[in-house]
């Protein structure tokens, strides 16, 4: 009896390897695919703007809300703390290296992977489950290159200026939460700021924009691309999608520091 | 000519269909009847390149393109037109989109050979009209003419249906029926439709194939069904609809 169980374990184990291993391979295909047709952009510019306008312009609102947020939350707790020690002249320097770095970009790609993402794994999910995706097959038009490869270069431009918007309004809010609430003269901050970052800061942050847009494109259009089982199944796949890049984009997020923080 | 050579294709461990083969010429209409879930859908992905099959071989028009690689099973798609059971239109494009969408896509066209063309399928499927509408405001039967006179919109030699009556009132059927049969009367146009409404192939099928647990246990004229002693296809003419 036990035997027969640690079979039906093993075997059952051996199978999810195997389905994990093969999903791994349609991805590493699809992620090359959507690469590959990167030529075809000229054709497909009127989807390129489109996902433009939704990754990029629309996204603004919820940017800003997220890295003023948190930018204002950082200056307060850190303030407070440097406080303690007497040195909340340092508060530019470390509210800035923290937001560049970190916070703006980070946030900026949970947010991304939230709402384009989201949209991603939902419209392409509802075409595979209609069909619309095996009739742009049947039709001869490459689905990938049609639906995936404009959402990547669009993600890839724009989420550049969105890390700049990032940073930029997640300073200004730690700025005025310094001059308010800490009573820290404007000056003071952002001299503290400008003279001290240096160009490693802006590559750890910048860097992770580009790397972050193909994390959350790809992995939300494969997820809607893998859609199955009617609605519901559409709704699985955009969490799953969702769950996936946002945990990607985290730990991307730690090695890309890592690696250029221990190299530049 | 499509055929299919053999072919065994499994989901998993469970085999969809084995060993199986099946010819449809030009010209002719040709009806796979089965009960649901049986795979015969799949038999239409097949023909189209849209799903490999585990083994055997697709041929169109002579030419094995079981190994053919995506690009180069476009140019042979484009010899078929398909009308998915869904219609599969693009819900966010309006009716004269849905027509001009793959003639922007794939051919060089001049702008006013597009809106020709585009004109020309608009008033075979009867939508004179409904051009700026989404697909949602149409009933299921204009919807499914929208669907057939996009498949044709290529000139194709021969267009799969699946389910072309699924979910559609009597009169509707009727018209799309009539429709598949003017199509090979008219244009030439060689058909092949996959459903489990048995009057449905009585009506227009010049042969049909039937497709039980993965295997075809009949592929002849229509008329010879009737001749068939197979205990299931005995009690599909005595209940007509299979309902599995």
């Amino acid at each position: 009896m036990p035997l027969t169980y640690i079979r039906n374990l093993v075997d059952r184990t051996i199978l999810q390897l195997k389905e994990f291993l093969l999903i791994m391979q349609e991805f590493f295909y699809f992620s090359v695919r959507a690469f590959t047709t990167m030529p075809k952009l000229k054709k497909y510019w009127r989807d390129f703007l489109d996902q433009a306008t939704i990754c990029g312009a629309d996204s603004i609102p919820i940017v800003l809300v997220s890295s003023i947020s948190i930018g204002s939350l950082l200056a307060i707790e850190v303030g407070n703390l440097l406080e303690d020690f007497g040195a909340k002249t340092m508060l530019g320097r470390s509210t800035a290296l923290s937001v560049i770095r970190e916070l703006g970009p980070l946030l900026m790609g949970l947010m991304l992977s939230a709402r384009y993402g989201s949209r991603n794994g939902a419209e392409l999910g509802a075409m595979k489950i209609s069909e619309q995706i095996d009739a742009l097959r049947a039709f001869g038009t490459d689905p990938v290159a049609k639906l995936v490869m404009p959402r990547l270069a669009a993600a890839l431009v724009m989420f550049i200026p969105l890390t700049a918007l990032a940073d930029f309004s997640g300073l200004q809010a730690a700025a005025l939460m310094a001059q308010h609430y800490h009573k820290i003269d404007p000056g003071i901050f952002w001299n503290a700021v400008y003279p001290r970052l240096v160009a490693k800061d802006f590559v750890v942050g910048f860097l992770k924009a580009p790397v972050f847009a193909i994390i959350i494109t790809l992995v939300s259009s494969f997820n809607g691309f893998s859609a199955r089982g009617g609605t519901a199944g559409v709704g699985k796949s955009t969490i799953k999608g969702i769950v996936v890049s946002s945990g990607l984009v985290l730990i991307a997020n730690f090695y890309v520091s890592k690696i250029v923080l221990e190299n530049m | 000519m499509i055929e299919l050579r053999n072919v065994t294709l499994k989901y998993g461990e469970k085999i969809i269909l084995d060993k199986v083969s099946i010819e449809v010429k030009d010209n002719t209409i040709k009806a796979i009847l089965g009960p649901s879930g049986v795979g015969k859908s799949t038999i239409l992905k097949l023909m189209l390149g849209l799903i490999k099959p585990n083994s055997g071989q697709v041929f169109v028009d002579g030419v094995d393109i079981t190994n053919f690689k995506e690009p180069d099973l476009y140019p042979i798609r484009r010899k078929m037109g398909i009308v998915f059971q869904g219609n599969a239109l693009f819900d966010s494009l309006t009716i004269g989109q849905n027509f001009s969408f793959f003639l922007r896509e794939n051919l060089r066209l001049p702008e006013d050979e597009i809106e020709r063309r585009v004109c020309e399928q608009i008033k075979f499927a009867g939508l004179e009209g409904y051009e700026d509408q989404l697909p949602e405001s149409l009933s299921g039967g204009m919807r499914k003419r929208v669907a057939i006179g996009r498949a044709l919109i290529f000139n194709p030699k021969m267009i799969l249906f699946d389910e072309p009556t699924a979910g559609l009132d009597p009169v509707s059927s009727r018209k799309i029926l009539n429709l598949i049969t003017d199509l090979r009367n008219h244009n030439g146009l060689g058909a092949v439709f996959v459903t489990h409404i048995i009057d449905d192939v009585f009506a227009i099928a010049d042969r049909v194939a039937v497709l039980y647990k993965g295997k075809f246990i009949f592929d002849d004229v229509t008329e010879k069904l009737h001749e068939s002693d197979h205990p299931f296809i005995r009690s599909i003419l005595s209940d007509k609809i299979l309902e599995i």
